[in-house]
Parts: C-alpha cells; sequence; structure tokens
C-alpha cells in the first residue's frame, strides 16, 4: 500500500430477506479526489453508502478511514469520524434561516446570531457556495437548499462527503455550478464521493469512478480522464455476453399496443415523455433500455393511466384509450407490473387474499358485501398456480420475501389473461431464481399471444428476453435494435446519448 | 458496555393489544393510586366506590352506558376517517353542529308527534354535523387541504356559533336571562331502555355495528381499506381517492352530529353550551386505543364511560373529579407506551462489536 486511503471499504456484505445488496464490495478513495459511484439501480450503491455513513451494519466487511478500522453504531458515529451525507432529501428546518440551519445540533451553547451568520458566511465563500445566511430556507430554490445540506456537512467539519445523486433535483445549470464547489472541497484535502448515473456528469465532475453491479464492484477507482461515457455505461449494465438462453421467437401477431406522438410531464412538472412512438404485436416481448431517469417511469404511468399525456395518443386493440382511466384500462386488457411492487402495486398492510383480488374484487360480492370464500379460493388457486410461498394467507403481504411478492403480483396481473402487460422493472432487486421465474412467466405470456412491453435497466435481461429493443434518453426513443445480432457496446453508446450509425429509430 | 435499542419485530405480537390496553389500566391505576395517597385519599376504597357506582349495579350500569354513546359514536367518527388514514380532530365541533341541527328541529316541529319528531331530529344531528364536516372533505378532496387544521379549526366556529344561538336568536324569553334555550318538547326525548339509560344504547349500538359490518365484509371498506393502506396502490386499482375522501369525512361528521343529537335528546333537556362536555376530544382517544377499529370503539367507549361516571361518584368523598380526567390520560399514556413492545422489542447491544446475531430479548 503506498499511501492510506481516505476511505477504504473492504469485502462489504450486506443482506436483506430476500435480496443480497451488497456481495463483497470494494471502494477506496483518496484524499482531495471527486470520486464517482456508478451503477444501476439495484447495483448496491445505496446500501454501500448506508454502510459508510452508519446507517446500516455491514454483515461482513471492514470500514477504514485513514487506516483506521471503525464500527459505526449510528449515523452520529460517522459523523463525528467526518463522514457527511447529503441525502436526497433535504433534511432542513423550512422556517429557519439558512445559518440556524447550518449550526442545528452542532453549535457552542451561546450564539450571537450575526457571529454564526459571519462564520457561515464565511465557510460558504471558501468552497463558493453563494447563499445569504439570513434567509429563511423556505425561500430558497432546490439548488440553494443543497447549498445549506453542504454547508452542514462542511461546518461539522466533514472530510469525506456523500452526496447521493445530488443533481437530481437541480436544473443543469445548477448541477454544473455543483460541480465547481465539489472541486474546490477536494483541492481543500476533503474527498467527495459523487453517486450518480447521469454519465456526463460523472465525465465533467469527477477525478476517479468505481462501478458496482449485482452488489459488486465490477471496476475500482478507474481514471476518469481516459474513459469514455460508452464505457461507463457498458459497465454499469455489465459486459458478460448473453447470460441467458434466448427463447425461441413467434412470428408476431396483430398490433395490440399503439402509442403515437405521446408527451408528458414529470413529477416536477417538466417534460419527460417527448413524441413516443411506438408498436407491441401479439406474442413479442419489446424491450425498452436506458439509464434510470430518462422518461421510463413516467412513460408506463402514462400508459397504465396513473399520470396524463400532455400530447398524443394511446391505442389499446385498436381503440383510444389516452383519457380513459386505470380501471377502465385494466377491463381494456391491459395489465401493468409497476416499478414498486409495495405501495403501489400491492398494499402493504393488507393481507394476501385482499391483495391477490386487488383486479377482480368486484367479481367475488354479493349486493354490497365481498364473499370471504370465493376470494380465499381466487387467492389459493393464484398462489398454487404461480408458486407463490406464504403462510397463512389473511397475514399482511409486507411480511413475503421479495420474490413471493412479485410472483403474487405478476401471478395477479397475468392470471386475468390480459391482451397486454405492461411490466416496469420486474425482476429488479430479486435474487437469481425469483428473476429466472418471473422472466419465464413473462416468455410464456408472451407464447400465449400477448403482447409484452418490458422496461428494465438490466441490459442482459433485455437482450435474452426482447424480440425488439428500444432505447430510450432524455424522454425519447433514440434508437432500435435487434437484440439477436446487435452489439452491447454500441446500445450502451446509445443509452448515453450517442446516436448509433447504423441504428434506425 | 452495554446499551438497549428497539428492534422491529417480523409481525406484531397477538392479541398485543389488549394486553397493551390492561397494561394502561394497570399504570393508570397505580400512578393514581399515589396522586390519591399524596392527597390523604384512601386508593383502594376510592376505587371500590369509583367502581361500584359506574358498574356495580344495573343503575350503575345505565349511567356508564349513557356516557358510553357519545364517546362511542365519537370514536366511530374518528376511527372512521381513520381507517383511510384522515385525521378528524374536529369531532367535538361535529357534536355541537348535530345537537344544533336536532335542536332546529325540535323548535320547528316542537308540535310534532314523538316518533317524527325524534327522527326528525337524529337526521338534522346527522345533516348539521356533515355540513360542518362538509368545508374539510371538500377542502382535502379537491385541493388537499390538510383536514387535522381545518377540522380542529371549526370546532371554534362550531362553539362561537351555538354560543350565539343561546345568547341571542334561541334564548329562553322566561330564562331570566341566562344562556339557555328553552327546555325540549316531552315528546322530544328519547324513550328510556331501563334504569336511566335511554334508547341512544340501541341507537349508538347499532351505527357501530353497521360500520364494523361495513368496513369488514362489504366492498365499500375493502376500498377504504386499500386507499388507507396506500393511496398510489388505491390509484393503481382504480379507486377514486376524491370521492372515497369526501364520503369518508362527511359520514364521520354525520357520526359525530348524531352524537350530538342523540345526548341531547337523551340526557340533557335544552341545549346549552356545555353539550359536548368534551366527547369530541375523547373519541380521538377511544379511537386511537381502539386501533381505529369498530369493535374496539365499542369496548374502550365502555371503559371510559365507566371511568367518567366513576370519577363523578368520588366527587361526593371529597375528590376532585379531575381524578377522572388524569386516570385517562394514564390509560392512554400506559396503552400506547406498552403498544410500542407490541411491535418492537428491546435488545442490549454490545458497544464497540459488532452486534449481529447477538443481543438477548429483554420485552
Amino acid at each position: 500500500m503506498t499511501q492510506t486511503a481516505a476511505v477504504e471499504l473492504v469485502d462489504i456484505w450486506k443482506r436483506f430477506p430476500g435480496v443480497v445488496a451488497n456481495a463483497g464490495a470494494h471502494l477506496r478513495i483518496d484524499r482531495g479526489t471527486v470520486h464517482a459511484v456508478l451503477g444501476e439501480n439495484g447495483a448496491g450503491k445505496s446500501t454501500l453508502m448506508n454502510v459508510l455513513s452508519g446507517v446500516y451494519r455491514p454483515d461482513e466487511g471492514e470500514v477504514r478511514l485513514d487506516g483506521v478500522l471503525h464500527r459505526f453504531h449510528t449515523p452520529a458515529d460517522a459523523l463525528t469520524a467526518g463522514i457527511g451525507m447529503v441525502h436526497q432529501e433535504f433534511r432542513l428546518v423550512p422556517s429557519f434561516t439558512v445559518a440556524e440551519n447550518v449550526v442545528l445540533g452542532a453549535a457552542e451553547r451561546i450564539l450571537r446570531r450575526q457571529d454564526v451568520e459571519a462564520r457561515v458566511d464565511e465557510l460558504a465563500r471558501r468552497f463558493g457556495l453563494a447563499t445569504e445566511p439570513d434567509r429563511p430556507v423556505w425561500q430558497l430554490s432546490m439548488g440553494e437548499r443543497q447549498r445549506v445540506e453542504i454547508l452542514k456537512a462542511l461546518w461539522r467539519d466533514a472530510r469525506i462527503l456523500i452526496l447521493d445523486e445530488p443533481t437530481a433535483v437541480l436544473t443543469p445549470n445548477e448541477a454544473n455550478e455543483l460541480g465547481g464547489v465539489l472541486r474546490h472541497m477536494a483541492d481543500d484535502g476533503r474527498s467527495v464521493i459523487f453517486i450518480s448515473h447521469k454519465l456526463h456528469e460523472v465525465t465533467g465532475f469527477c477525478d476517479v469512478a468505481t462501478v458496482l453491479r449485482g452488489g459488486e464492484t465490477v471496476a475500482a477507482s478507474l481514471p476518469v480522464a481516459g474513459t469514455d461515457a460508452a464505457t461507463l455505461a457498458g459497465l454499469m449494465v455489465g459486459s458478460t455476453s448473453l447470460a441467458g438462453e434466448r427463447p425461441p421467437a413467434r412470428a408476431p401477431g396483430e398490433v395490440r399496443l399503439a402509442v403515437s406522438g405521446l408527451c408528458a410531464l414529470g413529477d416536477r412538472g417538466l417534460p419527460a415523455v417527448h413524441d413516443i412512438n411506438l408498436e407491441v404485436r401479439s406474442g413479442e416481448i419489446v424491450g425498452i433500455a436506458g439509464v434510470a431517469g430518462n422518461g421510463q417511469r413516467e412513460l408506463v404511468q402514462v400508459l397504465a393511466g396513473l399520470r396524463s399525456a400532455t400530447d398524443g395518443t394511446v391505442d389499446l386493440g385498436g381503440k383510444d384509450v389516452t383519457t380513459d382511466p386505470p380501471r377502465r384500462r385494466f377491463g381494456s386488457g391491459l395489465c401493468y407490473i409497476p416499478e414498486d411492487r409495495l405501495g403501489v402495486g400491492l398494499a402493504p398492510r393488507l393481507s394476501v387474499v385482499e391483495n391477490a383480488v386487488l383486479r377482480s374484487y368486484a367479481q367475488h360480492r354479493r349486493g354490497p358485501f365481498l364473499l370471504e370464500a370465493s376470494m380465499t379460493a381466487h387467492c389459493q388457486d393464484l398462489v398454487d398456480r404461480f408458486g407463490v410461498r406464504t403462510g397463512p394467507l389473511g397475514d399482511p403481504v409486507a411480511g413475503l420475501s421479495g420474490g413471493n411478492l412479485q410472483r403474487l403480483l405478476v401471478g395477479r396481473e397475468l392470471g386475468s389473461g390480459p391482451g397486454v402487460v405492461v411490466a416496469a422493472q420486474p425482476t429488479r432487486g430479486l435474487d437469481v431464481q425469483g428473476v429466472k421465474a418471473i422472466q419465464d412467466l413473462l416468455v410464456a405470456e408472451r407464447d400465449t399471444g400477448t403482447a409484452v412491453l418490458l422496461i428494465s435497466e438490466d441490459l442482459d435481461e433485455l437482450l435474452t428476453l426482447s424480440d425488439r429493443l428500444l432505447v430510450m434518453h432524455q424522454g425519447r426513443i433514440l434508437a432500435e435494435f435487434d437484440p439477436r445480432n446487435s452489439e452491447r457496446s454500441i446500445i450502451g453508446e446509445a443509452m448515453a446519448g450517442h446516436l448509433p450509425e447504423e441504428g434506425a429509430a | 458496555m452495554r446499551r438497549p435499542v428497539l428492534v422491529r419485530r417480523d409481525r406484531p405480537v397477538r392479541g398485543g393489544q389488549p394486553l397493551a390496553f390492561a397494561v394502561g389500566l394497570v399504570v393508570a391505576l397505580l400512578v393514581g393510586a399515589v396522586l390519591l395517597m399524596a392527597a390523604g385519599h384512601e386508593p383502594m376504597s376510592v376505587y371500590q366506590r369509583m367502581f361500584e357506582k359506574s358498574l356495580g349495579d344495573s343503575n350503575a350500569w345505565s349511567l356508564t352506558l349513557n356516557r358510553a354513546v357519545p364517546l362511542g359514536l365519537a370514536g366511530l367518527a374518528v376511527a372512521v376517517a381513520g381507517s383511510m388514514g384522515l385525521w378528524n380532530i374536529g369531532a367535538e365541533g361535529q357534536i355541537l353542529a348535530g345537537a344544533m341541527g336536532a335542536a332546529w328541529v325540535a323548535r320547528i316541529g316542537g308540535t310534532w308527534p314523538g316518533p317524527m319528531l325524534l327522527t326528525g331530529m337524529l337526521v338534522g344531528a346527522i345533516v348539521g354535523g356533515a355540513l360542518l364536516a362538509l368545508v374539510p372533505a371538500v377542502a382535502r378532496a379537491r385541493i388537499g387541504v390538510n383536514e387535522i387544521i381545518t377540522t380542529l379549526m371549526l370546532n371554534e366556529i362550531a362553539l362561537r356559533l351555538l354560543q350565539w344561538l343561546i345568547h341571542g336568536p334561541w334564548k329562553d324569553p322566561a330564562s331570566f336571562n341566562f344562556p339557555l334555550t328553552p327546555m325540549l318538547p316531552d315528546q322530544a326525548h328519547l324513550p328510556m331502555l331501563f334504569g336511566r339509560a335511554h334508547y341512544g344504547v340501541l341507537i349508538a349500538g347499532a351505527v357501530i355495528l353497521v360500520f364494523g359490518v361495513a368496513a369488514s365484509r362489504t366492498a365499500w371498506g375493502y376500498e377504504l381499506r386499500i386507499a388507507g393502506s396506500s393511496a398510489d396502490t388505491a390509484r393503481y386499482a382504480g379507486i377514486s381517492l376524491k370521492r372515497k375522501i369526501l364520503t369518508v369525512l362527511l359520514l364521520s361528521g354525520g357520526v359525530a352530529g348524531l352524537a350530538g343529537g342523540v345526548e341531547l335528546s337523551g340526557t340533557a333537556d335544552r341545549l346549552t353550551e356545555g353539550i359536548s362536555n368534551g366527547f369530541g376530544y375523547a373519541g380521538i382517544i377511544v379511537a386511537a386505543l381502539a386501533l381505529l377499529r369498530p369493535s374496539g370503539v365499542a369496548v374502550v367507549a365502555l371503559l371510559f364511560g365507566a371511568v367518567q361516571v366513576g370519577g363523578q361518584s368520588i366527587q361526593i368523598i371529597g375528590v376532585p373529579a379531575s381524578v377522572s380526567t388524569i386516570l385517562q390520560a394514564f390509560i392512554l399514556f400506559g396503552a400506547i407506551g406498552a403498544g410500542v413492545f407490541v411491535r418492537y422489542s428491546v435488545r442490549l447491544i454490545q458497544m464497540g462489536v459488532d452486534a449481529s446475531g447477538e443481543g438477548e430479548e429483554a420485552t
């Protein structure tokens, strides 16, 4: 070892029921660098950072700061050791001023307002964090609030700053300013950990990058200067060639789902989906690839009827359903496997039976009353057919493991005999067996003639299952590929926003 | 060195809530005993008197049941809203509004025959309570205004309205300027059941039963549970949240209003400022202790009725009635405190050493 690293995470393992979040992850961060930690959703970035910041305790592995072994029991322990974390959701008191928020919980006993404000101002200037210490936080923009969060960490003299997807809430200009601030902090001898999956920011702001995939470190401390975005994208999505056997394709039939000129806004009221045109035919799986946050989520919600389209149409089996509410779309044969299993697809506190009949309870009623026996029978049938392992059916569904939750959800949706399936991240976070089971169900469904639209961040999955593959970037469909004979590096470039020469959109 | 840490259980302890409730009761009685001794009373004899006067004979039971009626209806009102994740803190105001609605019907229908007048009064009470809940319901459903604030503020408005009515237009000309309405006509009183218990006991029981069945056995109740568990899941399943919020808050207001109407025609002879006696606020505690379940509401309301009746009975022997209020508060504290252990267990964590796999159960 030439120089002791500021942070060293060695062979970190962290398991949750049904999921291994970190499987021997490594991370080594030198003083005075901006270090990107990259990975898809579910790659284990957040878990690893939570281990470093004392939120989780690792099942195995070591956390070393400047070569010294640490065992954090609480986030406060990590803070004392000099680790500051800026979370995605800000933890500020809106009615307090900037200075009050910065010193909250870390101030001497007696304070003079002017002193504190002057000192906060001085700290802010040192790092190029333009702010007004006497303004209440509720008046500030998201970018300014983030600067307050960074100031909080600096006030506590954090030597290691973790920023969890810091640019997600920022405008492009604010994001560029943030890049300058990070450089200031690195030049001051601090280490900055920058979690992101926006590749141009990583190549723009960071010195080195560590890439996680499936809970493991697949590339450690890669110098960013000699690496291009496409390589990083390739590392994030994996480079193993064809992980699974391609199921034999069928000849696709008539168009079941047709989307034309579709536009929609994101959560913050900014355009997130631009002019999407796509068709899914009976008996084919159309995959949509893309780095997270490029409009896939919003597109799926518009298709499901949970987000309204600002322009364009959605056709389901030749019927215009653009303005139909979710229940009517389901009645027209659209089933939807949402990205969030618990909380959207399933109600966590309700029982297995209650969740199993979410789509069909209207069929189990006599007058105003629900027929308990008929609902239980329906649930038992789903559980048997789709191999869901459960305790008593009256227990809350939240007690099931991730894989069984997803079997129940997918079973409920497919069990209705739909014409079109929209599946968003159906295998994310599942263990190997669970992934295989869900993929088999989707393929079997396609083979019965159902049209399947599969949105995934796992390129292997898309290459294995899709009959056609579309790549989304910044809300648009950038390119279409034939998954049977496309190079993943070219797909990776398309995901990073570089239009391939021969790919037809 | 070791330190205790709360660890979430995989599933709550079965039958934990009644147990927690019993713990709360014991804690309350013990703390109460200390307070009584400090005030120079003999705790056992005070408790004995409280028990005899609230549950000792049929007359005592009739008083307790009468008390449980407004507590149960107010608790149900809070629980119905709560099962959807809404907090109706305005049951107190809605009780007043219900009493005003019933009193208004009694004013215009003073000559109607009994059954017709009573039905009219109870309908007036439900409408009154629902009307007061209408503003928070619409504001919440349409533009997402926090119903806790709006329902709470309307309590004050309902109280001022009632004060204006009994000081002004509805004042009894023969009351020597006291703020009282005229006495209700004789046929405006609910018939008696036994002892001093009136028909309100049956009405409250029936309403709680109907809601209990509706909540657990009907498609309406199922949709309510979905919406209460996760708003996103409800949207996904195509359940209209706006309509659910509106109906649930109106029903909640209506049930609380009914409590005011029953209280007026059951135990009062006229509309006064003190018609509610804080039942609306007590209802929040009842609903919380009942875990928002209608069956639980009935049990807790009965127990709180007994504590309140018992508390009044000991004033005669010189113990302040506030003892019963203190007891109620400690039951709540104790039960909620014990309730934590239904969902969490305590583990002792060894400091400085990784704690995975070790640590003792010490519940």
